[in-house]
This record gives C-alpha cells, structure tokens and sequence, in this order.
C-alpha cells in the first residue's frame, strides 16, 4: 500500500471515530525470507499484511482496538470495539494528550524500490552464492537470505499526519566443518550491498581456520569481539536507557544523569539517520525522533522519553515511543556505538594472549541492575597469540558485566549493522581487558 | 467454526494450475486481548483481530510458502502464484531432495473444552480483578513496580489439503500473571506468581479463576521486598529442590528444544542452533536418571499446546521422548520422522496464519514421580530450593546451561531455613538430568505454560507447555555469575 493510500484510509478511519479523541495507525509489511540448511534451501516464505490500530480516548479513558480486515464494516466495528473499551477502562489522570505532528523527512536510502521489489529468485540466488562458498571449502552452510518493505501511517484527531516507508535485508550465514564452525552476517537497506559469496567465503575462513578447536581455561580474558558479538552484548542495554526504568529503578542509570558510568571514549547514542541505520525518523505516537546521546564520552547525558514518561518526569519528549499505551515504556531502536582510533588488525596485533569472538548466543540478565549478562561464544572463537591468531578454541559461557567491560574497552574505527537482538544496531569492534569466562562446552 | 471451503477450493485449484503437486492452506481467525496493570494504571487494553491465510505449495519436491491477508480471488490467486514461485526458485537451487508430499486425509473437527467462555466475563470485571491483585502487590515501599495481566487468544482455524483434508479447529488459550519488583541500594529484586510469567493453559477463564492472583498478591510483594535484605545465595556444589515452574522451564530449554528433530538434523543451525542429541541414540542415550520420563501428550486436557491436528494436518498423539531415562523419541514432523524411519507425532505448528508452520515442542511433560512434596526435602542435609525462572541460557547445542531463579531457601537437615537471593546454576543437561533422584508426585504437578518461546527464522513466538512437578537433584553447581 502506497504512504497516500495508507493515509486516505487513516483519514477515513479516524472520520469513523466522531468527536472522540483518536488515533489510527496503518502498518502495512510485504516480506519474503530463504532459508536454507546442509547446503539447499529448506524453508522458503513470504508474508504479505496490512493492518490497522485505533487508539481511543475519552475522558482519559483509552481503549485499543485492532485488525487487518480493511472492509469499511470491519474498521467501524474495530473503532467501536475501541470505544467500548475506553468506556469501561480506568482514568488516567496522567493521560498527555494526543500531540499535533507534521511529516518528518526520510533520511537518505531509508526506502531502496530494489529492495522491496526483490524476487524469490534474488533471494534463491544469494543463498546459492553462499551454498556454492561452502561446497568449495567442503563445508556445509546454513543461514538465510530476506528481504522486505514496510510502511506506518500515523494520524490522529489533533491533526497528526505522518508517513514513511522503508526496506530492509539481511543475510546470515553459518559455515559448518567436522568439528568448527563460522558465522557471517550482513544487514542492510539496499540488497545491492547483499554479497553471499563473499559473506559466505568470510563464515567459510572461519569455519576452516577454527577447526580441532582445543580447550582453554575460563577466567579473565582480554577479547576482541566482532561486530556480531558486541553488537548483541550491547543491545543488553537498550531498556536502560528508557525514562521507564530510569525511574523505576530497574537501570544503571537510575543512580542519576550526569554522572559518569564508563571511559571518556564511551559514546552512545541513539540515531535513526546515521548512513548505516536510515531508519524512521518519528515514534509510534507520531512524534519527531530525535537524534539524541545518551552516554557521552561516558557521562549519561539522557534517557529516552515518550509522551507519557516526557510528562510525568518533567522532561522533553524525545520521540522514542511505542504503541501507546505502552506497557514497555520508551526504547532506543537505532543504537550507535562510536569507534575508536585503531583498526581491529592493529588490535589484534597488540595483543599479546587473547580471544576472538565471532559472535555470542543466548544472552540473557543476570542481574538487571548490575548489567550483569550471561551467555555462549559460538562459531568461530579463536585464540590469539602475539598478535596473531592461533587456530579455534572450545565455546565458553560467560558472565559479565556489561557495563564494567565498557570500562575497560578499546573501540576499533570502523562502524558494523548487526541484527542486534530486539533492532539493529551499529557498532565497531571492541577489544575489553578481563572478560570473564565462567565455564566451557564440549565444543 | 469458520468457513473458507470456497476461498480454499481458489488457493489449492490455483496452486495446482500453477504446477503444484500438492498443497495445503490453512486459514485463520485470531482475537487475541491483553490486559496489563502496572502501578495502577491500566497500561494495556487491547483487542485485535487478525484474518488470514498461508499456503504451502509442493513443487518438484520443495516447499515453497506464501501467507496473505488478502480473500478477494485476485488475492488468493496472486498468493498461490506465489507460494508455487517459491518452490520453484528454491528448486533451481536444490541438488537434492528431502522432502515428500503428504498423502494423508482427515475431515474432523476439535474444540478446547471450555468451562467458561472469557467472552463471557465483562471487560470491567476483568479490570477490576486486574486493579485489585497489582493493589495487593505494593506490600511495602520498596515495591516499586506491580504489575498484573491477562492474555486471551482465541483462534478459529480450518486446514485444507489438496488430497481432501478439511480440518476445523477453535482454540482457547488463557493466561494471567502478577509480578512486583522491590528497588534497594544498587539492588533491584522481582517476584512473580503463578511461577516466572503466570498461568497459561488451554482453556477458559477458569484458568483465571485457579491463579488465584489476588489471593496471593501480598505475599509475592512481601518476598520480593525481603529478598533484598536476604543474604547472597552461597557458590558451590550442593543438592536442589527445583520448584515446579521451574522444572517446567529446564524441561523447555535442556530437552524439549535439543529433542526437536529438525534441530538435529542442521535446519536451525545458524539460528537456535543444533543439539547434542542424534538418532542414532534413540534408544541407547542415558538422557536422564530412571526417574525421568518426558513425554509428547498434544491430547492432554488443558495444555496450552493442545490441539486435535497440527499445522500440517496431522493428529494429536502422545508419544515418548525419554522412558526411565533413556532417550526414545523426538519431537518430529513429516519430512523429518521420515528420515528416521518414523510417522510423524504431530509437532508442527506455527504462531499464526503469517508464518511457515515448524516443528515445535507442543506439551511436553515430566510425569510425576510417588513422593511428596515435603518428602523431596527430607533426604538433604544441605541444600538449596530455588522457584520461579528469573535468568535462563544454554549453548546452542542444548548442553551448556545457566539458571537463575528468584528467590531460594536454604535447606538444612531436611527443613527449608532462610531465604537467599539471586540463587543460579550450572550444569551439563544429561549429567543434570542423570542427577535427578526424585520427582515430587502427581499433587505438585502443574501443566505450565510457555507463552512466548521464539524459534525460526523470521522468529515465531510459539505457545509450548511443559506439565512438571518439583525435582530434587544431587551435586549441583550453585552460585555462579555473581561476582562479575
């Protein structure tokens, strides 16, 4: 559906809804995804939606009603059910307002016509250059291929009206030997940046240079960590920077702004322009999001707002807001990491005994307040020595603060997307003195 | 029930004109509400709806899948067209083929019994039960966060297949939960009841009913503010009593997900991963102590997975994965029980009429065991109890893990004593699970549920259910993590 399209509907909708404050969301998503294992494509898929969210309130009551069924019959039905239960719900005396929001501009190469326009064939052809990688280093490859297009609508009674439309891609590959294994991922805009030969060829190094891992002690440990690891170590951090549990209590930062939690070449921010990012440039209230730091040179500068927490914390609303209501609060979906001054090679060649971690698995809390995470390294760790790299060592579990690894980090210069866990996020290489390893697996 | 017989006639006639051997479609019509508290306020009160249809389309032996909300014949044709152009891109690449198209036929119908229709009980009412069990939870100050939700999904769907299958299915799935976090000095402490993320089961609002969520509310906010002056839970080697909910979740993570076959055979491998498991250990494996037997029961009354046919068509059955110990079934679809020389145990299933139906681990339950509770208690001289899951990983093949629970009681001598925070362990899942020597009996046993177990790639939010009872397990390695 076209942004005009999914705009007349918005319009008509929110007519359905009388004098009644309101809002109308209009998401509209086409996907497909290739998927493939030992080396042929083993699920292959696409999904084509459009929906619809209506926000209702009255007298400080809300009621949220949704559906996908776009029959006039139906959206009424959806604004009534809306209604309905904005009737029986509580007041909330707390309740901001629906806000007045005007189109905000796209960045650059947020929506690629190729991307969202990309075949089965494309997406077959990418994992055929993956699969063809593999069968040259007498490996088995397993990962996927994806490409898709959405769009989001948001009006609302107070005559908001905002559009965009982007695409996204990605492909994720995993190259499996007798006894090692190696990961390579791309995340994208433009599928034109999509190379599964070359991504294939990096798993395929991996696998081969970290076959007959052997074992090494857990304990602390200088790593350097690539993109795909760290990108999802930090990602741990997301909910802490949101003014929810800033003032609940749940977040390092709920000791307070202004302070310093880490070393002046700490940077964080969140920034839905950034070249590698080019992501939606308002919130899921409609709001202008805005490019904002959160640590700065390791002092926390700001925690993420939206129109509720902005009112009840007395702070600007920085536009990071979710479907409202949200039980979640605001969040940060476009994170940046700032690199550093030294290549990750110049990283590695400084260091005397180390570890390379390709990526990490099934990180999870430990102790929220602390930053305390735990998890697995998989596919492709490495042992370095005197600067180079020794051949592949066993996965290990760790448990680690994250914040304290920040404390004593290197950044490498050039800036990584990596899926993340719940968004993406772009961030370097970082080498980290002291990681701590806790226990080791069988492989 | 619905009807989709002439939408369905469209999607499998043009699959077939389109080169399609065989194809199925399923169709689906979900409701699903959600009403969350949190500090007295209602944060969520949702109803959404969402009509649809997925497609599977066999061509010169390969899947190819395609989902659509749109049911005008343009629509469905442009989505049969689709699902046979997948297949057929994917042919082009494949050097080999693995898969088979079914032949099977079922015309049948299934319902969840129900006792009491939650469309029944008035929104106000459910507000109000809401309102009043998070008030309960603010027992103290120190509680900074209460929160209090229910989950009702409701999913009417029919299955089609081109060999004549029409299967039509309502489901009722229900779940409710309250939750208190207590903030201290650099301290943050949650508790959770009914175990870590509420009671979800197949059924109705007397699922609601039996989470007696108000009833237990106060003391929830109580524990959760005495867990932060409690002492640090101690490290090292010693005997545990698992709370049931938490069984559930070690059920879930060390066997349901490493006994999935198609993990096995490589097709999660680059997302959640393979598993130590292999088939040639059916039947040799010492998974597990003999006092550990897990089945695969989707008939059982009650569970949240349960239903009378999966997402590919096939019916309900109860099956063995591990018999006193030893490893003897997988969770299998057709395409992957084949390989093994097996029929399928009907554990496909996807999260919604959008997504590629997988395998998944359905109802997978720990029988219970003939002590009691209290008697699980009685043979350790000192160790640890530890309820309801707070932290939880696991190598990516099933072997490695690390839990953390909310709270624990020390034990000593037989008798629970004082409470202890951030209680964790380790530990290797067969020489875990061979450590087990006794399961609490069919009084302590619980059909827990698994809202929101992510698998797949793009990832689905399945609901799964692990029936437990409590667990003791001797030598097990406490503490870990905690001075990071």
């Amino acid at each position: 559906m076209r942004s005009d399209e999914r705009e007349a509907l918005a319009q008509r909708i929110l007519g359905f809804a009388g004098d009644a404050q309101a809002e109308v969301l209009v998401s509209d998503e086409d996907m497909g995804l290739t998927r493939f294992t030992h080396n042929a494509i083993h699920q292959n898929l696409a999904s084509l939606d459009t929906s619809v969210r209506v926000r209702t309130i009255a007298d400080g009551r809300t009621g949220v009603a949704a559906t996908n069924d776009l029959s006039d019959a139906a959206l009424r039905a959806t604004v009534g059910r809306a209604l309905e239960i904005a009737a029986l719900a509580p007041r909330d005396d707390a309740f901001p307002g629906l806000g007045k929001n005007s189109q905000v501009p796209a960045p650059a190469r947020a929506f690629i016509p190729a991307t969202a326009e990309a075949s089965p064939a494309l997406r077959a052809q990418i994992a055929a250059g993956i699969i063809a990688s593999a069968e040259r280093s007498a490996l088995w490859a397993a990962g996927y291929a994806t490409t898709g297009r959405s769009g989001l609508t948001i009006a609302n009674s107070s005559g908001t009206l905002v559009s965009f439309d982007g695409t996204t891609c990605a492909l994720n590959v995993k190259q499996n030997g007798a006894d090692s294994t190696g990961f390579a991922e791309q995340v994208a805009n433009d599928v034109a940046e999509l190379n599964g030969r070359l991504s294939g060829e990096v798993a395929a190094q991996k696998a081969l240079t970290s076959a007959a891992p052997v074992a090494v002690d857990p304990g602390p440990w200088t790593v350097i960590l690539e993109p795909a690891a760290f990108g999802e170590l930090l990602s741990y951090l997301t909910d802490h920077f949101s003014a929810q549990s800033f003032d609940e209590g749940s977040s390092f930062l709920s000791d307070g702004l202004e302070r310093s939690y880490a070393g002046e070449n700490v940077t964080i921010a969140d920034d839905f322009a950034h070249p590698l990012h080019a992501g939606m440039p308002f919130d899921f209230e409609g709001y202008p999001t805005r490019q904002l730091p959160l640590l700065a040179a390791g002092v926390a500068r700001n925690v993420v707002t939206d129109s509720t927490w902005a009112k009840r914390l007395g702070r600007e609303n920085t536009g990071h807001g979710l479907p409202a209501p949200s039980a979640s609060g605001p969040e940060p979906r476009y994170l940046v990491m700032s690199g550093g001054p030294k290549s990750v090679e110049q990283l590695i060649e400084e260091t005397p005994r180390g570890l390379l971690v390709t990526r990490f698995w099934y990180i999870r809390p430990v102790d929220q307040r602390r930053t305390i995470v735990t998890g697995m390294t998989r596919d492709g760790t490495f042992l370095i020595e005197n600067g180079k790299i020794a051949g592949g060592v066993r996965n290990m579990r760790f448990n680690q603060s994250i914040l304290e690894a920040l404390r004593h980090a290197e950044f490498a210069d050039r800036q990584y997307r990596s899926a993340g866990y719940s968004y993406s996020i772009v961030v370097p290489a970082v080498k980290i003195e002291g990681f701590r390893f806790t226990s080791s697996t069988a492989f | 029930m619905s009807d989709f017989d002439a939408a369905a006639a469209r999607a499998l006639d043009t699959s077939a004109a389109r080169g399609a051997a065989y194809a199925d479609v399923r169709f689906e019509n979900a409701r699903t509400e959600r009403i969350e508290v949190r500090n007295g306020s209602v944060v969520t009160l949702a109803d959404a709806t969402s009509i649809g249809y997925g497609i599977r389309a066999f061509v010169d032996g390969v899947w190819g899948f395609a989902a659509s909300a749109d049911l005008s014949d343009a629509g469905i044709d442009a989505a049969a067209a689709r699902a046979v152009e997948i297949a057929k891109a994917g042919a082009t690449v494949n050097t080999r083929r693995f898969a088979q198209a079914p032949n099977e036929r079922y015309v049948d119908a299934y319902r969840t019994p129900v006792v009491r229709d939650p469309a029944d009980v008035p929104l106000g009412e459910r507000v109000a039960l809401l309102l009043d069990a998070e008030r309960a939870l603010h027992a103290s100050p120190e509680v900074r966060v209460g929160r209090a939700w229910i989950d009702l999904w409701r999913t009417d769907k029919v299955f089609y297949s081109s060999t004549g299958s029409r299967i039509a299915q309502l489901l009722f799935q229900t779940g409710s939960g309250i939750a208190a976090l207590a903030v201290g000095e650099n301290d943050a402490q949650q508790r959770s009841f009914p175990g870590d993320i509420g009671l979800y089961q197949g059924g109705g609002w007397e699922i609601i009913e039996a989470a007696a969520l108000t009833g237990n509310a106060q003391r929830i906010g109580e524990e959760a503010t005495a867990l932060l002056r409690a002492p640090q839970c101690p490290s090292g080697e010693f005997d545990v009593i698992l709370g049931a909910s938490q069984v559930s979740l070690q059920i879930h993570e060390s066997c349901g997900h490493a006994a999935e076959l198609d993990r096995i055979m490589g097709w999660e491998a680059n997302f959640s991963g393979t598993s130590f498991l292999r088939p040639e250990d059916l039947g040799t494996l010492r998974y597990g102590s003999p006092q550990v037997t897990i089945i695969i029961d989707n008939t059982m009354p009650g569970g949240l997975a349960t239903v009378g046919y999966d997402d590919e068509g096939a019916r309900s059955v109860r099956s063995d994965i591990v018999r006193d110990g030893v490893l003897a079934g997988f969770e299998m679809s057709r395409d992957t029980a084949r390989t093994i020389g097996r029929e399928t145990n009907a554990c496909v299933r996807a999260e919604s009429w959008q997504f590629v139906p997988m395998i998944r681990m359905c109802n997978l339950n720990l029988l219970p065991g003939n002590v009691p509770f209290e008697g699980l208690f009685e043979d350790v001289a000192h160790g640890i109890y530890m309820e309801s899951n707070r932290s939880w990983s696991i190598d990516d093949h099933r072997l490695n893990f690390q839990f953390g629970c909310q709270i624990g009681w020390e034990i000593k001598n037989g008798k629970r004593t004082r409470m202890l925070k951030n209680p964790t362990y380790a530990g290797v899942t067969p020489q875990f699970w061979n450590s087990c020597d006794a399961v609490a009996d069919e009084r302590s046993w619980v059909a827990w549920g698994t809202p929101n177990c992510g698998k797949g790639e793009p990832m689905q939010s399945g609901r799964t259910a692990q029936a437990a009872a409590p667990a003791r397990f001797r030598k097990v390695s406490v503490g870990v993590g905690y001075d990071a």
